[in-house]
């Protein structure tokens, strides 16, 4: 083998040289761009002449499934300034006593804090006041005191035409706080941008924005323009069809005024949201339009909390609405069939405790379909405990009960089904066959919200489907198979349908359309009990489920049922009404 | 127990202090920049700094460990380590996690691990032991050595990893030229790359296209893409003489500069130090470049000497694209500027790549043996 070593080490001297001829080039460079600096855009910025403007995209609109505005654009004007030139000595006084002239009463501090907040750079522009109409505009550019630096342009700000109706499910767009900017990638957001805030604004914010738009320009000495150097253009926008229908919406607000609650409507078999009303509401206009600390405040220290989506977030026992999940397991499990009867006493006494059912006299012999015809405790009592906690937890959490349902709007609550194992890291509690008991019939620990309801109930309806509500993109999430056979499950809703026909739920069947479903009254540890109505119709060919939740509303039957019958029936006229006109 | 110690000792007595003195400087500048990129205490920057001194006791660690080990027996265990290397790039490129569009990093437990930058001292082990064994002085040799170098560079290229890529392939066609390849191979190489560069262009993502358009004309699109180099020779060029002072830089404080503390860490400090600054970093690098290849020379070894001008050829050229960049005369690639930038694997591999170049020196003081 050749010795390599001469040839390694000439190469290896012409190598060194290479690198510190490179380096030598660097050094030139470095002492041109540093002490020569001539490139042009360094000029511009060191001569203080380039400026950057955000030209805000117009957000996309939201509709309703038959194209009622939601939420909506409208042209207001802000006054724009660049840093660099309202920091001059002066300036921020000078423009004060300009806005406080004419109706904006602003301190020098304010405004100084305005300017810092939004600060990114000397020559980005910040919005020094916001929210002017055209009139308002005219008269403060119109004064010959304005700085000339400063300038007008226009804008959209959002309104919500149903306001506190449907401000729980489509939320609000505002100006981006600090620890969102923090959150976002960098150069997505700057400070003063707008940004969805919860509900379908906030899920949808990707597509509702659009794409800002951005002009360098290159100005005078004075500040004036001279020439633009770059325009990209704002993208406007997605709109967006939700699948609430407003009118129903609307109708389930006004049976729910005075109370607090949640009315809940969905398409039994895709999931589509109909209705997602919560009582009391707020209105997301103020919102939008930027309010105090102090009107925050009152908004959320509310005790009746009207910014909290009870239909999402609020969680229940379910109450009896749970027993025809417990009669649809038993069925399965081969634990009872429909012959099976049990004798209600009045009460059940299990070891040494007595568990009265609500009946006080008792309803004698009850087998499946009359048991939950006359919602009797003492029958679920002892079905509950042949099918045991487990297996009901497992159907539990089949039917999507402890679990996020995956819906489109943050702040869903998750509800509980928790079992053996977390009563006794939570309570360091054994579990009790009184606990089962509970759980039979929707009490105890369980806990649900309305929303996980009519997803169960849209299970009975569609024969088997566990849905994912959805607000907007239908077939996003197909419906899941959960076992089950159709004889027992046409058992139950016999059970269901008997309930509205002779039963518990009678009143809601009153109101023309045939309605299966069921009552549910749930202990409320701080009051009067609250009502529920789950139901679907119309009973032979499901189309729509709905649950209702009153709080405080006392008995299920009387409260909650009719305002379950209402909704489903003005859900069913409108189809009939639809498919009518040619 | 004390003639193991004194053993010890003075195999760090053996290490090269003119060559890690000027590592040591360079990283504590890092320091610095990362602190002031990051805002400093009120921003994210004392965390940077932080974690970044925490992985400089990682990599001093890695240091010593490669000088007292020595380079020879990495080099027996070249063809193995390559192997591995190939391997891991192959798993990354399979199960790795995607960061910012490209599959470079590999969970291990807590630590997330960039094996192209591990890579590089492998590929180097690889060459120097691989091109003395088969000089490329035949086409052959030539050819096979170069594939068989060349099938790291591909992976880093699928992940798809641009930056690291160019690394590999100029620590292989140094490499080439070290060992003694004729002259006139070389220029084939070079015509055949300069004519498959159309070809190439097909194969870039857009984005790496704007940026190289960019690189030719900024106000292509200086709101997009240009954007970042404007700003970036702003804050360069802003600088001065004398600099605006540690922690005034207002073009990186101002988010100006896109990753201030990892792509865009040599503008903070231009901006920062002034033209007296990066004056002083370029004298610390060729004051390293400079010892480096001396200790190439000063050595015996052939693959040693390969070994140690390959690894002194990937610090230079990320030091070059990462000036440049700043600078705006060079397109960006996204590559970490050696030892200023924040980032635990690079520093890591640079340490071992000193490691390995002390670990030469000391043979070379060794002339008892």
């Amino acid at each position: 083998m050749p010795d390599l070593r001469p040839v390694i080490e000439i190469r290896a001297r012409f190598w060194r040289i290479v690198m510190m001829a490179s380096i030598l080039f660097l050094f030139i460079g470095l002492y041109f761009f540093q002490i020569l600096h001539s490139d042009r855009y360094v000029k511009l910025a060191w001569d203080n002449r380039l400026r950057l403007v955000r030209i805000p995209s117009s957000r996309g609109e939201i509709f309703d499934r038959n194209g009622s505005p939601l939420a909506v654009n409208v042209t207001t004007f802000d006054i724009l300034g660049y840093p660099l030139d309202l920091e001059r000595d002066g300036m921020i006084e000078r423009l004060s006593l300009v806005l406080s002239k004419h109706g904006f009463p602003i301190d020098p501090e304010n405004l100084s804090a305005t300017v810092k907040r939004q600060y990114w750079a000397p020559y980005r522009v910040v919005r020094v006041i916001t929210n002017l109409t055209l009139p308002q505009m005219a008269d403060l550019v119109a004064d010959p005191n304005f700085p000339s630096q400063c300038f007008p342009m226009a804008v959209w700000r959002r309104t919500y035409p149903a306001g506190s109706l449907v401000s729980n499910v489509i939320g609000y767009a505002g100006e981006i706080s600090e620890s969102e900017l923090r959150q976002k990638p960098e150069g997505d957001y700057v400070g003063g941008d707008r940004i969805g805030k919860g509900g379908i604004e906030g899920s949808y914010e990707d597509l509702l924005r659009g794409r800002v738009g951005e002009e360098a320009i290159e100005v005078d000495a004075r500040g004036r323009r001279i020439r633009s150097l770059d325009y990209r253009a704002p993208v406007r926008g997605k709109n967006i069809r939700l699948t609430l229908d407003l009118g129903a919406q609307r109708l389930a607000a006004d049976l729910l005024r005075g109370f607090r609650g949640a009315v809940v409507a969905l398409d039994a078999y895709t999931g589509a949201v109909l209705v997602l009303c919560t009582s009391p509401s707020y209105d997301n206009n103020p919102l939008s339009w930027g309010v105090s600390a102090r009107e925050w405040s009152v908004l959320t220290d509310d005790p009746t909390h009207p910014m909290m989506d009870r239909a999402i977030s609020g969680v229940y026992p379910p109450g009896s609405t749970f027993k025809a999940l417990v009669a649809l397991a038993a069925l399965q499990e081969n634990e009872v069939t429909g012959a099976t009867s049990y004798y209600c006493s009045g009460e059940y006494q299990l070891g040494t405790r007595t568990f009265k059912c609500w009946k006080r006299g008792g309803h004698g012999t009850v087998r499946l379909v009359s048991a939950l015809q006359d919602s009797c405790d003492v029958y679920f009592y002892q079905v509950g405990l042949k099918l045991g906690i487990n297996r009901l937890i497992e159907w539990g959490r089949r039917f999507g009960v402890g679990a996020r349902t995956g819906f489109d709007i943050p702040g869903e609550a998750e509800g509980n089904i928790a079992g053996i194992e977390w009563k006794k890291e939570r309570f360091k509690e054994s579990w009790y066959r009184g606990d089962t008991v509970n759980y039979s019939i929707g009490q105890g620990f369980l806990l649900m919200t309305p929303l996980q309801i009519a997803r169960m109930y849209a299970a009975f309806a569609n024969g088997g489907l566990l849905v994912t509500p959805y607000l907007f993109g239908e077939g996003r999430n197909p419906p899941v198979h959960i076992a089950h056979s159709p004889e027992n499950m046409n058992l139950v809703r016999k059970g269901l349908l008997d309930v509205v026909r002779q039963g518990t739920g009678w009143r809601a069947g009153t109101y023309g359309v045939t309605v299966a479903g069921k009552t549910g009254t749930s202990q409320n540890a701080h009051g009067n009990d609250h009502a529920l109505f789950a139901g679907y119709a119309p009973a032979e060919r499901p189309r729509y489920v709905a649950v209702a939740v009153v709080e405080a509303g006392e008995h299920g039957s009387s409260v909650a049922s009719p305002i379950v019958g209402q909704v489903l029936s003005y859900l069913i006229a409108r189809d009939t009404r639809d498919t009518a006109v040619p | 127990m004390d003639d193991r110690k004194s053993v010890f000792f003075e195999e760090l007595g053996s290490i090269d202090w003119l060559c890690l003195v000027p590592a040591l400087c360079l990283f504590c500048i890092g320091i610095v920049t990362v602190y002031s990129a990051g805002g400093g205490v009120a921003g994210r920057g004392a965390f940077f700094a932080v974690r970044q001194i925490l992985w400089g006791l990682i990599a001093a660690c890695v240091f010593v460990s490669f000088h007292v080990i020595g380079y020879r027996w990495f080099l027996n265990f070249a063809y193995p380590i390559y192997a591995g290397l190939l391997g891991l790039l192959f798993i990354v490129l399979v199960v790795g996690l995607t960061v910012k569009g490209s599959q470079s990093w590999l969970y291990l437990g807590p630590a997330r691990l960039q094996p192209s930058e591990i890579g590089k001292i492998a590929l180097a082990l690889f060459l120097a032991k691989h091109l003395c064994r088969y000089p490329p002085v035949t086409v052959t040799a030539l050819i096979s050595g170069a594939l068989l170098a060349g099938m790291s560079g591909l992976l880093v290229l699928l992940q798809p990893d641009m930056g690291s890529s160019l690394v590999y392939a100029l620590m292989i066609f140094v490499g080439l030229i070290i060992s003694g390849a004729p002259k006139r191979f070389l220029a084939g190489i070079c015509a055949a790359v300069l004519a498959s560069l159309p070809v190439g262009w097909h194969f870039l993502k857009e984005y790496q296209k704007m940026r190289i358009l960019v690189f030719v004309d900024p106000s292509v699109d200086p709101l997009g893409a240009g954007y970042n180099v404007i700003q970036s020779r702003i804050a360069v060029g802003s600088g001065g003489l004398w600099g605006k002072g540690f922690m005034q830089g207002l073009q990186s404080k101002l988010r100006f500069l896109p990753e201030p503390h990892t792509d865009f860490a040599f503008s903070v400090f231009s901006e920062e130090f002034g033209f007296l600054g990066t004056a002083l970093l370029l004298l610390l690098f060729s004051l390293l470049f400079w010892r480096i290849v001396d200790v190439g020379l000063r050595c015996k070894d052939a693959r040693a000497k390969v070994l140690v001008v390959v690894l002194s050829s990937w610090i230079w050229f990320q030091m070059t694209e990462g000036i440049g960049m700043s600078m705006g005369v060079l397109p960006v690639t996204g590559l970490p500027l050696p030892f200023i930038s924040y980032g635990g694997s690079s520093l890591v591999a640079i340490s071992a790549a000193l490691g390995l170049v002390t670990s030469v020196y000391r043979t070379t003081r060794k002339n008892y043996e």
